[in-house]
């Protein structure tokens, strides 16, 4: 029998290959070490995170000129692809630093936790490379598979418990919807891959069946970044979910979920992109609502972060819409550009919010409320400022990455012909600096009573450290970053 | 330039180890800063007066054309120095001010940040950049009235500021955002260039109307300017600092700012000028009922801005000139008036005007300085105030729309104020001494000194105002895009102006004599204030939160059961509409009849179904979604799919007694929910079943296109061999599929064995414990 795709394929995924080999080695690994020893089996998977990162850049000039397309037209390597590839291993790199006493100190095993955090990533590797729906569906499945059970990983915690059921039941049925919607592409388009639907779509006249084929992909796609209406899991989930996994699920399957979602939309689906804005527009304007005006009375600050995800969701949706509407008179498609830079600013601030969760943690469970950051300046000056700058650059005020971010997105939409959802979101940027500040209220405004409860650990605080500096980066200097992104744009 | 600016944060960040340090005398230290950054802009002033403009410029993002620019024109150069003078008399008052208080380091710091934020605000040519900076002082402003952070007024005040200024520079964001599309630039200067383009451009009045929301918030304009007495609750050195001399007047400055760009349309002048008015006006009535005098301040404070507003508005030489002399004027006596309501507090240990007299004789440098101030805000000749005040009505009785409407506010609203400036700055030091509760003494020089310089600056100000001309003049220019000379006498001869001086004064010491009438009157009104934009917002706010109450009971209830209802409802309602939409489901001809058979196995299906549930029991509604699955089994057999079936079948055996295994275990069912909301569930079931039937009935109305089934068709004997085409799919085509799917078949027994056998070893050892025992 001969293999039917060259070998030289196989470059093109050798960070997944090797991540995916790493991370059966621990999975293996993790039935024979010792209870206690199981900080190594973390730092082991940084390390495989750390070879894969290394591994694109090697796959890249192996495999030959980018964009390279592999297996049948099953995956590609482009810069877009890099770009989100090397965004997800460092939100997964940062969630095992999250994890570390979490999992160390909880009488839960550390193996499976690592390498299904692992299996996760080599997923959302996959998303980032899809170009054809039955690869990004797969690559989608394995990535949510590993974070159903990732969510109800303490599993001797109802919370924890509830939060992954949740999850699986809306996450199944979400999956479900998606799979429902390729498969009326399929009926209408005759292919699945996303060169073929476009110029299939372009071709063939407008029918209904197609729109709901759409329609169906779009709702399984805002279902997966948490958009409204398909919102409704995000804030449970973040509440019950093990507080580095709520980090992660913020941020990771977002990312990759964003990538998908542009990749199908316009690349696959561009040809119709006039079915499709008036949903996204929607939903854009409902997301921005329901997340911020959501986040308004949440006590628990897990629970914020998840209502103000969804808002931030809601701003990254108007990127897409901006994309929609077609190049510029430069020649220059703003949208996409936009949720590039603002998706990294988004990751550096959320992450970075979260890190601080995690240090003012006790018992290693969602007792988070906002009351807990009580008095933080006078404890811990340097941590109140780290978490002011995450809660300035949340609410989009400069000098940070958030404010760079959204400036692009909002001219980006306004630019598009949406100035009234750019105005919308204006106003909900508004909302939103009456929650984040109330943190910030408490940090600095309220007396801490009894002792704060906090948590020495280097490895989280330097990866707060990082956040910090990137998001004081992006916002003061963001010139070499918007060139960056400007290569990695889909074509 | 830019550097010298920037630096204020490294040196915020100084303050708290100086001020353990040095004690009282940290905040002297630290106003060597903003006095060195005066003097340097201070020996700027004869080339900005030549007409320079130096500029300095940093790439910031080149793909989109932006960079952060800065520019130092007249306008900026005037409040550069008020900031920066203004901030290191602050400075020195706040370090003696808040002697003892424990957090006093952090306070110096945010007042040098908030000092550098500002005068960055003030210098940028860029619109970026100015927001950037308007922001900070947002910001900082929170952390600075809500230091008090005891007292939750305190908090409550801060956080109003902030979202009022803050939420209205992100309106300001959205405006700036429009003119750069508009004008195709971020910068000021050269958006000036490009105005007439600008103005005639169908963005100009959304641009304008946004830009126009965040000024007004930040100058407190009515129906804004609630936030500003409340922000009273900061210590007196920061009300001093922000809400006199420097953070309000930034709406007036962005709006003399972009003046030459946007001014001069009628929106402009109509909004811009009646907006002022009202201000003004609002403020003055509101300033006399008040007896706290940092209340009284801050009320008489609001209605300047209105009155500075108001003529930008107007937008003439002679308003802007009036315009750029009476920041100056108020700036100066403001800050004053600001830091004697500081000493007094501090020494007689109250604020109520009602209760302080006759202190002169014990506060002789205070009295006389905050004397100064208050002739200069009645308008007394020969202080700046009295200069000021005639290019006010000046301007007010040449200004184009409605002058004699304008004129009036201006008279009537000054003689309040003069009444105002009386009771703040007069009434405390002469009379009959006030029932205090301690005995004041005068005040350290550290705070005295500041008052008294701004109070003789206001007086020198006034007699030499000739010799400001020129200065004053560079400023009104660059409001105004083009060089205009503004005059500044103290004697401009008998004249319509001089006259409603003369009786503006008149009236108002009239008023002030009947002061406590007056208040007694105007209290009278207070309840009218319920009904008034504080009201508004509160009641905005509230209407938020229960909002945001209502939807997360909604739309997030944490209920698995609501949360899958509003996904189902939304997908019905995204979905129908499209299915609904014409053509869809084609001609009903189309539909192939049906066979009798078929329609009974029909009837079972939905007899299954239904029985599922309503069924009384667990296990009867199993049995029920077995029906139902056995029917689709003998459905596909009847269509001639006998290895569909056959996997059907096999499917539908495993999953029930799966269902049956694992429910067994599951206690009866008891508790069922309410009638109602089994009809709302029996609706949506109703519902997601009509839409998938629709999906059905369109997927078969359409074209389907397959290349797949075809080609399976077609190579299924010549290729494989074989005549059963799926068959041929799962052992040949896909025979590596198949592979794969026994493997996991293979791999999940072997751990649900491991599993079984791990809960009978744990049973087995559960039991020898028990029977050991």
């Amino acid at each position: 029998m001969t293999f039917p795709f060259p070998a030289s394929d196989l470059l093109v995924i050798l960070p997944e290959l090797v991540l995916t080999q790493l991370a059966l080695g621990i999975l293996l690994w993790a039935t024979v070490v010792r209870k206690g020893r199981e900080a190594t089996l973390a730092w082991v998977s940084i390390a495989s995170l750390a070879a894969a990162a290394v591994l694109i850049p090697v796959a890249a000039r192996l495999s030959g000129p980018l964009p390279r397309a592999a297996f049948g037209g099953m995956l590609t390597l482009d810069r877009f692809s890099i770009f989100f590839k090397v965004l997800v291993l460092l939100a997964t790199a940062v969630t095992i630093l999250f994890s570390l006493k979490f999992v160390g100190t909880s009488s839960y095993p550390g193996g499976e936790y690592y390498a299904l955090l692992l299996f996760s990533a080599v997923g959302m590797l996959f998303m980032a490379s899809g170009t054809h729906l039955v690869s990004i569906y797969i690559a989608l499945e394995l990535m949510a598979l590993s974070q159903y059970v990732l969510a109800g990983y303490f599993k001797r915690e109802t919370k924890s418990v509830e939060a992954a059921a949740k999850y699986f039941v809306l996450g199944a049925f979400s999956s479900g919807v998606l799979l429902y919607g390729i498969s009326l592409v399929y009926g209408a388009a005759g292919s699945l891959d996303l060169g073929d639907v476009a110029r299939s779509l372009a071709a063939t006249p407008r029918s209904s069946l197609l729109g709901v084929g759409i329609v169906l992909t779009a709702s399984g796609m805002l279902f997966k970044i948490a958009s409204a209406p398909f919102h409704v899991w995000a804030p449970d989930v973040y509440e019950g979910a093990p507080t580095p996994i709520s980090a992660f699920f913020s941020v990771g399957p977002k990312l990759a979920a964003y990538a998908i979602f542009a990749r199908i939309f316009f690349v696959g689906f561009g040809p119709r992109a006039g079915d499709w804005a008036p949903v996204l527009a929607a939903s854009a304007a409902l997301t921005m609502v329901v997340g911020n005006v959501g986040a308004l009375l949440q006590q628990n600050v897990k629970r914020m972060l998840g209502y103000s995800s969804i808002g931030h969701a809601g701003y990254a949706l108007l990127g897409l819409l901006a994309y929609a509407s077609g190049t510029d008179a430069r020649g220059e498609n703003f949208g996409l550009w936009a949720i590039l830079i603002y998706l990294a600013a988004y990751l550096l601030m959320t992450l970075g919010a979260f890190g601080l969760v995690v240090l003012l943690e006790a018992k290693g469970y969602a007792t988070e409320s906002v009351d807990d950051f009580n008095g933080l300046s006078k404890k811990n000056p340097l941590a109140a400022a780290a978490m002011l700058v995450f809660l300035l650059s949340l609410a989009g005020i400069p000098p940070t990455a958030g404010f760079v971010g959204k400036y692009f997105l909002f001219s980006a939409a306004m630019k598009a012909g949406w100035p009234s959802l750019a105005l919308l979101a204006v106003l909900m940027s508004a909302v939103s600096l009456f929650y984040y500040f109330r943190i910030a209220r408490a940090m600095y405004l309220v007396e801490g009573e009894g002792e704060l409860r906090w948590r020495e650990e280097p490895a989280v605080a330097a990866a707060v450290a990082v956040c910090v500096a990137g998001t004081l980066l992006l916002g003061i200097l963001p010139q070499p970053f918007v060139a960056l992104a400007k290569s990695c744009l889909l074509p | 330039m830019i550097a010298a600016v920037l630096s204020g944060f490294a040196v915020a960040l100084l303050a708290p180890a100086l001020a353990k340090r040095l004690g009282r005398g940290a905040g002297a230290v630290l106003a060597l800063y903003p006095a060195a950054l005066f003097f340097r802009f201070l020996s700027r002033v004869p080339a900005v007066v030549a007409g320079e403009t130096p500029s300095a410029s940093l790439p910031f993002v080149p793909e989109l054309g932006i960079s952060l620019s800065f520019r130092l024109d007249g306008l900026a150069l005037l409040m550069a120095l008020l900031v920066t003078g203004i901030g290191a008399i602050v400075l020195v008052y706040a370090g003696t001010y808040l002697e003892g208080h424990p957090r006093r380091g952090p306070l110096l710091g945010l007042l040098v940040a908030f000092l550098s934020a500002m005068a960055g605000l003030v210098l940028c040519d860029d619109l970026l950049a100015l927001f950037a900076f308007w922001e900070a002082t947002s910001i900082l402003s929170y952390f600075l009235i809500g230091f008090e952070r005891e007292e939750a007024e305190a908090r409550a005040a801060a956080l109003q500021a902030l979202l009022v200024t803050g939420g209205g520079g992100l309106a300001l964001l959205a405006g700036f955002v429009l003119l750069g599309q508009a004008g195709g630039t971020l910068e000021v200067s050269a958006l000036a260039a490009n105005a007439e383009a600008l103005k005639a451009h169908p963005l100009y009045l959304p641009a304008l109307l946004l830009v126009l929301a965040g000024a007004f918030t930040k100058s407190a304009q009515v129906p804004f300017h609630f936030w500003l007495p409340g922000a009273m609750a900061a210590p007196t050195p920061v009300s001093a600092y922000l809400h006199s001399a420097t953070m309000v007047k930034a709406g007036v400055f962005l709006l003399a700012r972009l003046h030459p760009a946007l001014g001069g349309t009628r929106e402009w002048v109509w909004v811009v000028t009646s907006v002022g008015a009202a201000t003004m006006l609002t403020g003055a009535l509101l300033s006399v009922g008040q007896r706290d005098l940092k209340r009284l301040l801050a009320f008489s404070t609001v209605s300047a801005l209105g009155s500075l507003t108001m003529l930008v508005g107007v937008g003439t030489p002679a308003a802007l000139g009036a315009a750029m002399v009476f920041l100056l004027a108020h700036a100066l006596y403001k800050a004053a008036l600001f830091l004697v309501a500081g000493i007094l507090d501090h020494e007689a240990g109250t604020r109520d005007a009602t209760r302080l007299g006759g202190l002169l004789p014990l506060l002789p440098a205070t009295g006389v300085a905050a004397m100064a101030a208050a002739f200069s805000m009645a308008g007394l000749p020969p202080l700046l105030g009295f200069v000021s005040k005639e290019l006010l009505y000046d301007a007010a009785l040449r200004a184009s729309p409605l002058p004699f409407v304008l004129v009036p506010v201006a008279v009537g609203s000054n003689m309040l104020l003069v009444a105002v400036a009386l009771t703040v700055g007069f009434g405390p030091f002469t009379g009959p001494r006030g029932a205090t509760s301690k005995l004041p003494h005068e005040a350290p020089v550290a705070m005295w000194a500041g008052p008294a310089l701004l109070g003789f600056g206001s007086l020198a100000a006034g007699v030499f105002s000739g010799a400001l001309s020129p200065f004053l003049s560079a400023a009104a220019s660059s409001a105004l895009g083009h060089p205009y000379g503004v005059r500044l006498e103290l004697w401009h001869g008998f004249s319509l102006v001089l006259l409603k001086s003369l009786v503006t004064l008149v009236v108002g010491v009239a008023l002030y004599r009947g002061r406590h009438r007056l208040r007694a009157f105007a209290e009278r009104f207070a309840p009218l204030g319920a009904l008034g934009p504080a009201r508004l917002w509160r009641a905005g706010l509230a209407g938020l939160v229960s909002v945001a109450k209502g939807t997360a009971a909604f739309l997030s209830s944490g209920s698995l059961r609501q949360d899958v209802r509003v996904v189902v409802v939304a997908a019905v309602a995204l979905l129908g509409p499209l299915l609904l939409s014409r053509g869809t489901f084609g001609a009903a001809d189309a539909l192939p009849s049906v066979r009798p058979i078929e329609a009974v196995l029909a009837l079972l299906v939905v007899a299954g179904a239904v029985g599922a549930v309503v069924a009384g029991s667990r296990l009867s509604a199993v049995v029920g979604l077995g029906v139902t699955g056995y029917g689709i089994a003998l459905l596909f057999l009847v269509f001639g799919a006998p290895d569909l079936s056959m996997t059907q079948f096999a499917v539908e055996t495993l999953s029930v007694l799966l269902f049956v295994a694992v429910l067994r275990r599951l206690p009866r069912l008891r508790s069922r929910s309410a009638p109602r909301s089994r009809a709302v569930d029996a609706a949506l079931a109703a519902a997601v079943g009509a839409l998938m039937a629709g999906l059905v009935l369109a997927v078969h109305a359409g074209p389907l296109r397959s290349r797949l089934s075809g080609f399976f068709a077609e190579s299924s004997l010549p290729l494989a061999k074989g005549r059963n085409v799926v068959n041929v799919i799962l052992v040949d085509f896909r025979g590596l599929d198949t592979l794969g799917e026994i493997t996991v078949l293979a791999v999940a027994a072997l751990g649900v064995l491991s599993l079984v056998r791990l809960r009978l070893a744990a049973k087995g050892t559960a039991g020898a414990k028990e029977g050991g025992r």
